[in-house]
């Protein structure tokens, strides 16, 4: 998909562990590993706000837009 | 304030600690589906089993006995005659009985694989889609079969076009119940990749 999720770089930048903000969240790691291979179709605002919470910083540092194939699952 | 609890009394909730089974409770209308599936399908599988150890047998033992040398009137009217009832009319009769029987406990089958889903509380998934294809296909070629089966057999009216309207209703009610399960599986596998 053309959004990137970079929860790999702020989670370096922050020094934690995927496990670790799975646990201050409460998403499972399960998903939260989803997320952050760009399997995930939507992202709840919940989530995010927990996210952005936790890792001190906005939607707009988590989530990033590329050009690129439009996802086929979008028509249904 | 500590609110009583049942356990000193001896009394335990067992139904309660299964969440597994949250669609079956005790007395509820899917307990009672299970049991109208389950009496059902143990039922036609004897029948069907029956019917094709009888279906075996006709093959093999030669026609004696009660039904040697018996007639059936055949047509009405001035048409009607006498017939003879042959090895080759029995193992026609057997024979489409066997298939008649064997098609509702395909079906039935179907059914009883759908509701465990629906007891294991995700009953919206491709599998279901592929089962509720399968029932309507069957549906479909029972239908067909038997209107066949009456108009080879001319001591029986063939159907007429009410008749008929009923299995077709069904055939349609289950394509649409298919379609409708397909998006459900959709909508829940979109719901899993929801975060």
């Amino acid at each position: 998909m053309a959004i990137r999720v970079q929860l790999d770089r702020i989670l370096l930048e922050r020094r934690m562990s995927l496990t670790e903000l799975a646990d201050r969240v409460g998403v499972t790691l399960a998903n939260l590993s989803i997320l952050k291979t760009g399997k995930a179709r939507a992202v709840r605002f919940t989530t995010l706000d927990a996210l952005c919470r936790e890792l001190d910083c906005q939607p707009g540092d988590l989530l990033v837009w590329e050009p690129g194939p439009q996802d086929p699952g979008v028509e249904g | 304030m500590r609110l009583p609890t049942l356990k000193p009394l001896g009394i335990s909730a067992p139904f309660r600690t299964v969440p597994l089974f949250r669609t079956l409770g005790p007395g509820s209308v899917s307990s009672l589906l299970k049991i109208a599936l389950d009496v059902a399908y143990v039922l036609l599988m004897l029948i069907t089993g029956i019917l094709l150890l009888a279906f075996v047998a006709a093959i093999f033992v030669p026609l004696t006995g009660p039904l040697e040398g018996q007639t059936y009137v055949e047509g009405t009217g001035d048409a009607a005659r006498e017939v003879p009832i042959t090895r080759t009319l029995i193992l026609f009769g057997l024979g489409a009985t066997s298939a008649y029987f064997g098609g509702f406990l395909l079906i039935l089958r179907n059914l009883r694989q759908i509701f465990r889903t629906l007891t294991q509380g995700d009953p919206f998934r491709p599998e279901n889609v592929r089962r509720l294809r399968q029932i309507g296909l069957t549906l479909t070629v029972v239908t067909v079969g038997v209107a066949v089966a009456q108009g080879l057999i001319p001591s029986i009216p063939d159907p007429g076009f009410s008749e008929m309207l009923t299995p077709i209703f069904s055939v349609l009610v289950v394509f649409v119940l298919a379609e409708v399960f397909k998006e459900g599986a959709r909508l829940r596998h979109e719901a899993e990749l929801t975060i």
